[in-house]
């Protein structure tokens, strides 16, 4: 399984923080883009990723056992 | 010794007395007096920084009160520019401090005015400017500490140019517009966590301790007691724009930058005049003097078109009561010039 945690609007957008998937073998691209249909995320593909506390890029493919946060480049001051 | 107003961080092993004598050396320029800004420099003047620039194009409102530490109710009744109101109270709190208040957009002209400094503090509400601080502070070999917070949440990264990754580096689509608190609100203590940590990187940064700073990127949820800390070191590019070996500092350039900006979540834009070309406050106030709801020594305030019309000395005007940028435009060149 993985773990995905959701920050800021992800988290109020869906109404919790985090999810568990079935996700291994999956690229963070196609898993942005399963988020934003299933559960209509806006904005989703326009956060930075992060597995296992370790900054990616879209290309990088999941493992059982991963955790995946999503963070929102948040801009208040 | 004992009573001495630096005593107790002097006794800190991490500042000392060396530590203490650099803090007093170095300038520092704050980029936004909001909640951020309010905060980091209400921290750095208490300890003792030699110089405090702050850069704000803002002014008081009531809804900053609950966590713009540094204004008062009076402020806001006064509609007092953010970064004047700023300066009185931090000039308050320790007169040992040069405050230097500029009320304006911080484009790359005023930016390089208020050159040489030691150290920039992102207290920024939108990525445009952010964007354009990541670039200057590589163009101009300065640290800056990236901080941003909505809501109950935060993030805060260190740069350091030449050796860790830029805000361009880990953010290759840039965010037309992040979440702000005027669209999802804040609470106070998210800001003091942002910037608890921004301010204590920029002591080790004044006090020459780069091996202690962070390194990664921080992002929590205070209220759900979430906390990551993210290596970001791989993430550095070498073909990197605005940090790598070619780098042409793309959001330095002014065409970047908007001229009317919409500001979010207040039904207001902001207008800035193209040119030299608009009325002075003086003419503006012979010329409307019944349309005046309030005037102070920095700005006027009319009521046009039931419109509110809150005009700068430089010309920059935030026009509430409208959202569409080319209607803005046009209400300021029919009352102001441009």
């Amino acid at each position: 399984m993985i773990k995905v945690l959701f920050f800021a609007r992800l988290q109020e957008e869906l109404g919790k923080d985090n999810m568990e998937l079935d996700t291994a073998g999956w690229t963070i691209d196609e898993l942005k883009n399963w988020l934003e249909a299933e559960y209509n995320l806006d904005g989703v593909t326009q956060t930075m990723t992060a597995v296992n506390e370790e900054f990616t890029d879209g290309s990088h493919i999941l493992a059982s056992g991963d955790t995946v946060a999503f963070i929102p480049p948040v801009s208040g001051g | 010794m004992i009573n001495h107003r630096y005593s107790r961080q002097i006794m800190f092993q991490g500042i000392g007395e060396h530590g203490q004598r650099l803090l007093s050396e170095k300038h520092v320029v704050i980029v936004g007096a909001g909640a951020l800004g309010s905060a980091a420099s209400e921290t750095l003047v208490r300890a003792g920084v030699g110089r405090i620039t702050i850069i704000d194009r803002d002014y008081v409102e009531h809804s900053n009160l609950n966590r713009q530490q540094l204004y008062t109710e009076k402020d806001a009744d006064m509609t007092l520019p953010k970064a004047q109101a700023a300066k009185n109270r931090l000039t308050a709190i320790n007169t040992e401090v040069t405050v230097e208040a500029v009320i304006g957009e911080a484009d790359v002209a005023l930016l390089e005015n208020v050159l040489p400094a030691d150290l920039i503090i992102d207290a920024l509400d939108n990525f445009d400017t952010r964007m354009l601080i990541n670039d200057f502070s590589q163009r101009y070999n300065i640290p800056w500490i990236y901080g941003a917070c909505v809501s109950s949440y935060g993030l805060t990264f260190t740069v350091i140019p030449g050796q860790s990754p830029c805000l361009h580096c880990l953010m290759e689509d840039i965010p037309l517009d992040g979440e702000t608190c005027d669209t999802v609100g804040i609470i106070g203590p998210a800001v003091q966590m942002v910037s608890s940590h921004q301010t204590t990187e920029a002591l080790k940064i004044l006090t020459g301790q780069q091996e202690s700073l962070r390194k990664t990127l921080l992002s929590f949820d205070i209220w759900e007691n979430e906390t990551s800390s993210i290596q970001v070191e791989k993430l550095k590019k070498e073909d990197c724009l605005s940090c790598g070996e070619q780098a042409t500092y793309p959001f330095l350039e002014y065409a970047n930058r908007t001229k009317a900006e919409v500001l979010c979540g207040r039904n207001a834009v902001q207008v800035r005049p193209a040119s030299r070309q608009f009325l002075s406050l003086p003419d503006l106030k012979n010329r409307y003097h019944q349309e005046i709801q309030q005037e102070n020594d920095f700005l006027l305030v009319l009521d046009l078109e039931d419109k509110r019309f809150v005009i700068f000395r430089d010309g920059r005007t935030i026009i509430h009561g409208e959202n569409d940028k080319t209607k803005a435009r046009t209400l300021y060149q029919k009352y102001i010039g441009g």
